[in-house]
């Protein structure tokens, strides 16, 4: 035990010593404060209401008839809320050198109602104009038929104005209010476990090379010298979590009136107290699987240039795990059959049924099952990750065969 | 206190590294394993220290099994190397309390043996930014700073200049003095000769001979002649197969017996003009040879 506490002092301090871990944190930090501090800093210097309304961008309508231009412009202003909409009767040539010299963004010209040429700069990946065009030019032809029809203007405008009142009550989760903060701490896990486990693994890989376990095998029990190791980058990995989330929350709350009515920020910040509970055994245990296994891996390993690629099958399983879990959060389908599989998987369960807690409704005793899996599996690893350790750390030369090192495995 | 290493076994796999190996040594004594490259040294002094278990045989301290709590061994490995990256002083101090001691005593006998081997200035410096010479003084630290009772040496003066060398000896010889038991293992058999009393020659796993180096040099056959003369050629041409001629230019005479020295030392000074003519008094470079060539 004296053994062990001696270890994970040492390896604490070199982790704390660290210019990359220091240097890290205190980046993130200060990214924090800057996004955190902003709407604070900003608007000191904005005053608001003239500066929105003009800076908004403008779209230019070139109507068909004159006669159009005012019907056109009133719907379409309805239409593009985040829009000046101007009515141009300038020729094609200078509605396209106003579009490309910026003045203005877009241009629908229109030959006649039902039909529009879309003029734009660059043209982006998400541009919905043409969609939004569509829908006011519909809403104007069937406004003008009825019209025609004999319905009176002050009807029409009436059918086509009503608005639907709906109020959503989610009985289990709200995916649109939790999918950011559930992303974040997801991303949060998978770095800190990757990270982190890959430090333990490049650490024992290094005083492998340096010969330093030579000394150390001889002077500390292969079981306290892995434990120690481990358990000091896992301390170091919830210390950074806890430095960069404690920080957002701090700075949340000195800026908390700058951000009310941001629902983005709000639902991050309003995420039930359960949920970072659940996340601090979901990291402690993921870490432990992944951080046992790149402690062993890192033993057999005698040349610090020979990690990258013994690790690669790891860490590709985390990075599976990972993208199944973010493909699954972005289909809104949490609980699709992939994932249910995932939450018991030791491998992927401290990804996808955080996840799946976060955005869905689970069972209690299904968390429960996946934790006692992901509890009993970290006990496992941990006796066979010492045990190949044990065997590993003397082993010099080629790296080890999985069938061979079984055999030492056996006999240790 | 004794060690005792009695019919040791241990097999990596199909291979059998060491076929029976015992030999004891006692406080106060140096005492010298010696062995061609994959003899079995390395994987005894390991047994030794614990780090594998062997498959037969056991380590005795004074008749008992050995209790690493409270038996404590410093080992300069063969393979040198500590942290690269980290200040020496920590390390010094990091691996003094992995074998037991507390913060506080081990920072003093740090200090102490940096004084010592004149390394005061390096204590707050990276290991990296020191000479071969001076890394390894500082690894010596490390198996002699938490004041163990078993002391092993592994080839502890390769890469060492005169001036180290030096102080390293009279390190070594303090430790002797004080009691402890030091275990050798080196190519360089002039420190051996130097330091040991007993010796144990390893080969293909087996002690292939041990005892005192002063029986082991005085029972040596006394069956070879070392001849001195200006007729050396002439010498060698006329007796044949039995004469070589050694690195320095002298003769030596392998007979077929101890008993025919009188009659060919009476022989050659009769016929030749002979310098000088002695009994063949063998190194122990010499018996190693002999004993470890397959």
């Amino acid at each position: 035990m004296n053994q062990f506490s001696t270890i994970l002092k040492f390896e604490l301090k070199s982790c704390f010593q660290k210019k990359a871990f220091v240097g890290i944190t205190i980046f993130l930090v200060l990214v924090i404060a800057f996004v955190m501090f902003s709407p604070r800093v900003f608007g000191m210097f904005s005053d608001d209401d003239t500066q929105s309304s003009e800076s908004k961008p403008v779209i230019l309508v070139v109507a068909d008839s004159p006669k159009n231009a005012d019907f056109l412009k009133k719907y379409f202003a309805k239409a593009f809320v985040d829009y000046d909409v101007k009515i141009s009767d300038k020729n094609l040539t200078d509605v396209k050198n106003q579009i490309i010299s910026q003045k203005a963004e877009c241009a629908f010209v229109l030959k006649s109602l039902s039909s529009y040429e879309y003029y734009v700069n660059n043209l982006s990946l998400y541009d919905s104009n043409t969609q939004i065009a569509d829908e006011a030019l519909e809403n104007i032809y069937r406004m003008n038929e009825m019209e025609k029809n004999g319905v009176p203007m002050e009807n029409v405008e009436k059918v086509f104005n009503t608005s639907i009142e709906h109020d959503t009550k989610a009985l289990g989760q709200n995916q649109a209010q939790n999918f950011f903060y559930t992303y974040i701490m997801i991303f949060a896990l998978y770095f800190v476990i990757i990270i982190y486990g890959q430090m333990v693994a490049t650490n024992v890989a290094t005083e492998k090379s340096s010969r330093a376990m030579e000394l150390l095998i001889t002077s500390a029990k292969p079981v306290s010298m892995m434990f120690g190791k481990i358990i000091a980058s896992c301390l170091a990995g919830l210390i950074q979590l806890v430095a960069v989330f404690g920080s957002a929350y701090l700075f949340y709350n000195i800026n908390k009136p700058y951000w009310t009515g941001n629902p983005l920020i709000e639902s991050i910040f309003n995420m039930p107290l359960e949920l970072l509970v659940y996340m601090v055994i979901f990291f402690i245990l993921g870490f432990f699987i992944y951080a046992f296994l790149y402690g062993a891996i890192g033993s057999t390993v005698s040349k610090l240039e020979d990690i990258n690629t013994a690790v690669m099958p790891l860490t590709l399983i985390f990075v599976i795990a990972f993208f199944v879990v973010v493909y699954s959060m972005t289909n809104g389908s949490v609980d699709n059959i992939m994932m249910v599989v995932c939450s018991y998987i030791p491998f992927t369960s401290p990804v996808a049924m955080f996840t799946r807690i976060a955005m869905s409704t689970v069972p209690f005793y299904e968390i429960l099952i996946s934790i006692a899996i992901l509890v009993a599996s970290v006990i496992g690893i941990g006796v066979i990750s010492a045990k190949i350790y044990r065997v590993g750390v003397l082993l010099y030369g080629t790296t080890p065969k999985i069938g061979s090192l079984l055999k030492a495995i056996k006999k240790a | 206190m004794e060690l005792t290493l009695k019919n040791l076994q241990k097999s990596f796999g199909k291979k059998e590294v060491l076929k029976g190996i015992s030999f004891s040594t006692e406080g106060g004594k140096a005492f010298g394993l010696l062995g061609r490259n994959g003899a079995g040294k390395t994987t005894s002094i390991r047994i030794i220290m614990g780090v594998f278990s062997a498959d037969g045989g056991e380590v005795l301290i004074d008749g008992k099994p050995i209790d690493y709590n409270k038996i404590q061994i410093g080992y300069l490995p063969e393979e040198r190397g500590l942290y690269p990256k980290k200040k020496i002083i920590d390390q010094l101090v990091y691996f003094a309390n992995l074998k037991g001691m507390n913060y506080k005593s081990a920072v003093k006998s740090v200090d102490y043996w940096l004084r010592r081997l004149n390394m005061t200035e390096y204590r707050d410096k990276r290991l990296d930014t020191l000479s071969k010479g001076n890394q390894q003084k500082i690894q010596l630290i490390t198996a002699i700073a938490h004041n163990p009772q078993i002391i092993i040496l592994d080839e502890p003066f390769s890469g060492l200049d005169p001036v180290n060398a030096m102080i390293l000896k009279d390190v070594v010889k303090e430790q002797i003095k004080k009691g402890k038991i030091v275990l050798f293992s080196s190519h360089q058999m002039n420190y051996i000769e130097e330091f040991c009393d007993k010796i144990a020659i390893l080969n293909n796993g087996k002690i292939a001979l041990q005892g005192e180096l002063y029986d082991i040099k005085r029972n040596y056959v006394r069956d070879k002649l070392i001849v001195r003369s200006e007729n050396a050629d002439k010498i060698v041409e006329e007796l044949g197969e039995c004469c070589s001629l050694t690195e320095t230019g002298e003769i030596k005479i392998q007979l077929n017996s101890e008993n025919e020295k009188q009659n060919m030392m009476k022989t050659l000074t009769e016929k030749y003009d002979i310098d000088e003519i002695k009994v063949f008094e063998p190194s122990l470079n010499d018996i190693f040879v002999e004993y470890t060539k397959n």
